[in-house]
């Protein structure tokens, strides 16, 4: 793995004002993947953008761990669902 | 361009008292967050107008410029700056007062001519009591391409904030599929990576063939008798055309595969779909009376 690709914790906690206990719960919950080298803790750059989504809606739309999850669970499906919808559509032009 | 109410946008009445205006974005911001309305532009739109609204509302100022002009609202500049004169204001813009804005890797930062127009373009509190960025942003883009386009892999020069970026479009590329390119969305902030392009296809089939993932489906027209004796016709297929031997007694609906013919697969050099070709019977019209003749014998040979 590219350490260049990697995000210290400590540097996100700085940067976007969060304490650790915020992104190791992210990390509990399944909801942010937490790397671990060097008795150093990461996050790869690939997931700041889910990390800020999930930052936006806790502090921003005051949503609690667990509300977290739920969306997550849901927003997944939903993706899932938006996939098989768009393939379905394609699909169904040969029909049309 | 038309007034904006941004009362009926946050669903309130002229009354409403600050804490109305917080709960009632709230509500709204909830509901059409575009974190929580993925691939949603009538939901992005819709916060777009609803974080414009509180803009306004929330902002005591605003509000008060708001509702004394309110419909006439275009000659709200003139009247404020001969106001202005009079009474020698120097105080410019608007400041303070914001409550909260929410914020997000999107592009939120949309107002409308209307809001431009009256407050200009300095009265946005960007930046306030929104979410710290350190990663840049996700740039989304929609790329309309023909389906003979992407028939092989072709190099695309796109321009994205003004920078050129050239990138090579992989063969067999779908309808809907969107590709990302990292580091080309917006700068990061002190020192975080670039946001990424995200790159949404639309293909437009500018063919006679129908395409699902790899498979292409066509349909051809065999006359009556080739299909009745058999024989050989000459098809189109994508890339050009192939001789094909018609079985005797072909019944209509028949479809048959030309294996390699299809559309390539993504990311899969030299690998291609079938052709799936279906033939159409062309019966006979117009028959003379000896034809006529001859199939009443015909139908009496079977009966």
């Amino acid at each position: 793995m590219n350490l260049n690709d990697l995000i210290e914790i400590d540097e996100l906690c700085i940067r976007y004002k969060v304490e650790h206990t915020f992104i190791r719960s992210l990390s509990e919950s399944g909801l942010i993947e937490v790397i671990s080298l060097e008795q150093k803790e990461y996050v790869h750059c690939d997931k700041i953008t889910e990390f800020e989504k999930m930052h936006r809606l806790y502090h921003d739309l005051n949503i609690n761990m667990e509300g977290l999850e739920a969306i997550q669970h849901l927003l997944n499906k939903l993706k899932e669902l938006q996939k098989t919808n768009l393939k379905l559509q394609n699909r169904l032009n040969i029909y049309e | 361009m038309e007034f904006i109410d941004y009362y009926k946008i946050l669903e309130l009445d002229k009354s409403a008292i600050q804490a109305d205006i917080k709960k009632a974005y709230r509500k709204l911001a909830r509901k059409y967050h575009p974190d929580l309305n993925p691939n949603d532009k009538s939901a992005q739109a819709k916060f777009q107008q609803i974080n414009e609204a509180n803009e306004v509302l929330s902002d005591p100022e605003k509000r008060k410029k708001y509702d004394k002009h309110g419909k006439d609202w275009e000659h709200a500049e003139q009247f404020e700056h001969a106001q202005r004169q009079q009474q020698q204001q120097t105080r410019r813009g608007f400041g303070g007062g914001r409550q909260q804005s929410y914020s997000g890797n999107f592009d939120n930062d949309t107002f409308s001519d209307f809001f431009e127009q009256m407050f200009g373009g300095g009265a946005r509190s960007r930046g306030t009591g929104r979410s710290p960025q350190y990663k840049g942003q996700d740039f989304n883009a929609e790329l309309q391409l023909n389906l003979s386009d992407v028939y092989s892999s072709k190099k695309h020069t796109l321009t994205v904030n003004r920078k050129n970026i050239r990138i090579t479009i992989p063969a067999g590329v779908e309808n809907g599929q969107t590709i990302k390119i990292k580091g080309h969305g917006g700068q990061g902030i002190q020192g975080g990576p670039n946001g990424d392009l995200l790159i949404t296809f639309n293909i437009v089939n500018d063919t006679k063939f129908k395409r699902e993932k790899e498979n292409l489906y066509t349909t051809v027209e065999v006359d009556f008798y080739t299909a009745l004796l058999g024989g050989e016709i000459t098809v189109d297929t994508f890339t050009g055309k192939v001789k094909l031997n018609v079985k005797p007694e072909t019944q209509p609906g028949t479809q048959i595969k030309l294996k390699g013919k299809g559309f390539p697969k993504y990311k899969k050099e030299g690998q291609f779909g079938d052709l799936y070709i279906t033939y159409q019977i062309k019966m006979p019209t117009n028959l003379t009376p000896r034809e006529q003749e001859l199939f009443k014998e015909l139908q009496k040979l079977r009966s």
